[in-house]
């Protein structure tokens, strides 16, 4: 694993905020404390979020899912290995929650969009542009197969390794390294095709 | 156009612009409001749902009705008269049988 990687400073430091770790949290969470069982969603939720997005698409469908994932972790708490980092073993159940929600409900698919650009003369604003590349972006992940979406946002968006994700998506390491680079080069060539616009 | 952390599905290095790109794109904001969403999802969570509370009903109704169906059964069981007992040799002698009183009676009546 890389030395920067946030995922190990995370889980094997004090936990950010609170200075209490997430195997601590996870314990008194597991014994039924409502606030512990909060700070761990505090710290989980954006990640969370994003990597249900990543899988199902639906910003809403994607809450849902990751909602249904926290709650099913404090059920299996009871399961979590404190001697083990807290993030991979939430991000395998948040995946398999927006899995299982793609599956059951066959969730409807969020619209591919068409990577828009600057047309035109005109100069859009700073966040105009940030939502056009974020529209782009989202579209060529929606063009990815689930999984390689799922890998290529646990890598470079939540720096956990190649093996931490083949567990979290329960694949070979060799195929979750496949996934990621495969993924990344589609997004690569979107954003800059999107760089390149006049 | 590929960059030096792409060539290769075995580096380790990331790419911090797409990164920094996709986890815009990819975040839904206001985490403040979906952790309270969470949290009040806990509480509903922990209410029994209907099934659960009548299937825990159901379970004790079982029992209770084997209760009353075994105590029903003791109960009838102590409160059923003896049975008859059969004649003596000498009862069966002495009592004719009732139809046999009916055949003298009609037999004097002629």
């Amino acid at each position: 694993m890389p030395e920067d990687d946030p995922v190990t400073q995370q889980n094997s430091t004090p936990a950010r905020n609170s200075g209490v770790t997430d195997a601590a949290l996870a314990d008194r969470a597991a014994g039924g404390d409502r606030d512990a069982f909060g700070q761990l969603v505090t710290r989980y939720a954006p990640q969370a979020r994003r990597v249900a997005r990543a899988i199902l698409g639906d910003p809403t469908d994607a809450d849902d899912a990751a909602q249904d994932a926290f709650l099913s972790a404090l059920v299996k708490l009871e399961q979590y290995d404190p001697t083990r980092p807290f993030g991979p073993w939430l991000m395998r159940i948040v995946a398999n929650a927006a899995t299982d929600r793609r599956r059951r409900r066959k969730v409807r698919q969020a619209e591919p969009l068409e990577p828009r650009h600057p047309s035109g003369g005109e100069l859009p604003d700073a966040g105009a542009e940030r939502r056009e590349l974020g529209e782009a972006l989202r579209a060529a992940l929606a063009l990815l197969p689930e999984r390689r979406r799922a890998a290529v946002v646990l890598y470079d968006v939540e720096g956990y390794s190649h093996a931490e994700i083949a567990k979290i998506l329960g694949v070979p390491e060799g195929t979750a390294r496949s996934d990621v680079f495969h993924a990344r080069r589609a997004l690569r060539a979107t954003l800059t095709a999107w760089k390149e616009q006049p | 156009m590929m960059r030096d952390n792409e060539s290769s599905p075995f580096s380790h290095e990331r790419d911090a612009e797409l990164s920094t790109a996709l986890s815009a794109a990819l975040d839904a904001g206001d985490h403040t409001a979906f952790t309270a969403r969470v949290l009040a999802g806990l509480e509903s969570a922990r209410a029994p749902s209907w099934d659960t509370e009548l299937s825990r009903w159901a379970r004790v109704g079982v029992a209770a009705a084997l209760v009353v169906v075994i105590a029903g059964y003791l109960m009838s069981q102590s409160a059923r008269p003896a049975a008859a007992e059969p004649p003596t040799v000498e009862e069966a002698i002495v009592a004719p049988p009732v139809a046999d009183a009916f055949i003298v009676a009609a037999f004097l009546n002629r």
